[in-house]
């Protein structure tokens, strides 16, 4: 302190603490140049703990708009430019050869100089937006674990062909989100790691374990509310599933209702049971409504009982004639951006209800804009009259 | 790919950078367009609490401190190639890049109005090219 005050270093600090009668010389930095390498990222103030603590990250691959990643949320980033001359003062001590030349030079001491070390021909903008997750989905549907996978005999030394595989490392080279909003997405797809990989279960795999688990829940007499764990994986195991997937479907199919030391008890939930044989039925392709509710209630294991409420963003029922037919069409396999999402849904109908829609947007989540908001940028609303249900197109 | 901010400042740290901003740019005479290394551009003077004059050969600017809205960190890309690096900044590949918060800034004197022409003739042209020739020579 008592040395810089003797001879002063100038950088910023002298910039900014320049005292009030007094003055200095600014001049171009003995290293001044474009620095391409040298940038500026505008950053809110609450972001700046994540920064010294380095949980930032920068993701997307070189064909891809880089996004900015905190633990939590991940950030567009653009460029904004300014016509002004942007002069970039570093501290002194980056500027300790510039003052060295200019005490060679003869100026001494006394002579106090700030530097500039480039001029900033803009800087970073942020801006938080919704992961994008769409590409987890493809990534994770290449090489779904089926039945042929569980039933290969591990063989020493062979190695596995790992194509079409992710770790969760290459989960975050390849994904534009957070780590939190990579994990939530991977369990929305409800996906499992296996041997180090995040796997999502072939569909029909799944029903066969599924199957299986109510099967036995019939032969052994094990109340659909209160699963013990160790029991019904012990039983699926000896049937040739996988321990850890058997355990992924107890987890896909049913939530832990208590937990105490050594038992852990699962309750399967009738909604999730009852929408997957639903989709099941419904995937070679539309069926009329009775012959559909009835193929569904004779699948549904007893003591559950089935709603069509529970089938709101599954299916798509429509009337033809005297019939009416219902359709397999699940949210969940609808792309995730506004824009797509909407005329997906559009080319699939060109008018829907409130009632009907809804289902299929309620997940779009959207930082800054609100479903009402998505509505008036994507569609069109149509009220025939003041008390008629509101009706919307495309716009 | 991903690409870790890497920060070695410690929390609430981290080097404070200055900007001085003004509009338009500044001309360099001819002679010096290609060396402005170490040549001074002007001086900055503070002549009461809250102006600022920045003195840029026969022109005076009048500004002000202000803090940024947002602050702003300054980054810098660190490419590990073992050659020289390439010319092209997008042609690196992945892992290879780094970028280190280097500092960050909080506040800018800024000049947002017409340079006045200063009647008498200020010495710092003369210095100016005295600094410039200095430097060259030791260079």
């Amino acid at each position: 302190m008592e040395q810089q005050l003797m001879c002063p270093k100038g950088g910023a600090g002298s910039v900014l603490n320049l005292n009030p009668g007094s003055a200095l010389s600014i001049a171009y930095h003995t290293k001044y140049g474009p620095h391409d390498d040298i940038l500026l990222l505008e950053l809110d103030e609450k972001l700046l703990p994540d920064v010294t603590n380095q949980r930032v990250f920068l993701r997307g691959q070189p064909d891809e708009d880089a996004v900015l990643c905190t633990q939590s949320k991940t950030y567009a980033i653009k460029f904004v430019g300014t016509s002004n001359s942007v002069c970039l003062v570093p501290p002194s001590n980056q500027s300790e050869m510039g003052k060295e030349l200019q005490d060679r030079a003869g100026n001494g001491c006394d002579h106090e100089a700030a530097t500039v070390i480039k001029l900033a021909s803009g800087s970073m903008e942020i801006v938080e937006v919704a992961p994008r997750l769409d590409k987890l989905k493809s990534l994770l549907s290449q090489a779904p674990y089926g039945i042929e996978e569980a039933s290969e005999m591990e063989v020493e030394g062979m190695e596995r062909d790992k194509t079409g595989l992710y770790k969760w490392d290459d989960l975050v080279n390849e994904v534009q989100a957070s780590d939190g909003e990579l994990r939530s997405g991977l369990q929305a797809l409800s996906a499992v790691e296996i041997d180090g990989y995040w796997r999502i279960i072939d569909d029909s795999y799944m029903d066969m374990i599924l199957r299986m688990l109510l099967h036995n829940s019939v032969l052994m007499d094990w109340p659909l509310n209160a699963l013990d764990q160790d029991e019904v994986l012990g039983v699926l195991e000896s049937d040739g599933f996988p321990r850890k997937v058997a355990h992924h479907c107890l987890s896909m199919y049913g939530d832990k209702s208590e937990e105490d030391g050594s038992k852990c008890i699962w309750k399967l939930d009738e909604k999730r049971v009852c929408v997957h044989f639903a989709r099941n039925i419904l995937r070679e392709g539309k069926m009329k409504m009775e012959k559909f509710i009835e193929e569904w209630s004779r699948r549904i294991p007893p003591g559950m009982e089935a709603s069509l409420q529970m089938l709101d963003g599954e299916v798509l029922t429509e009337k033809l004639g005297i019939d009416t037919w219902v359709r397999g069409f699940s949210v969940s396999s609808l792309p995730s951006t506004p824009s797509e999402r909407f005329s997906i849904l559009f080319r699939e109908r060109p008018r829907w209800d409130w009632k009907d829609l809804q289902p299929y947007i309620r997940d779009l989540s959207i930082p800054g804009l609100s479903l009402e908001g998505l509505l008036l940028k994507y569609t069109r609303r149509v009220q025939p009259s003041p008390d008629a249900e509101p009706v919307f197109t495309a716009r | 790919m991903q690409i870790q901010l890497k920060c070695s400042c410690g929390e609430g740290n981290c080097l404070e950078w200055a900007i001085i901003e003004l509009q338009g740019v500044v001309e360099v005479q001819p002679g010096f367009q290609d060396q402005l290394q170490d040549l001074e551009i002007g001086r900055l003077c503070r002549p009461s609490q809250d102006t600022y004059t920045f003195t840029v050969g026969y022109h005076e600017l009048t500004g002000s401190k202000v803090p940024l809205k947002k602050p702003l960190v300054v980054l810098k890309k660190i490419k590990h190639l073992r050659m020289e690096e390439s010319s092209d900044v997008n042609s690196s590949s992945s892992s290879e890049v780094e970028l280190e918060v280097i500092g960050i800034i909080r506040h800018r004197i800024l000049f947002k109005t017409r340079p006045k022409a200063l009647i008498s003739r200020p010495p710092p042209v003369v210095k100016e090219r005295n600094h410039a020739e200095g430097s060259v020579a030791s260079g």
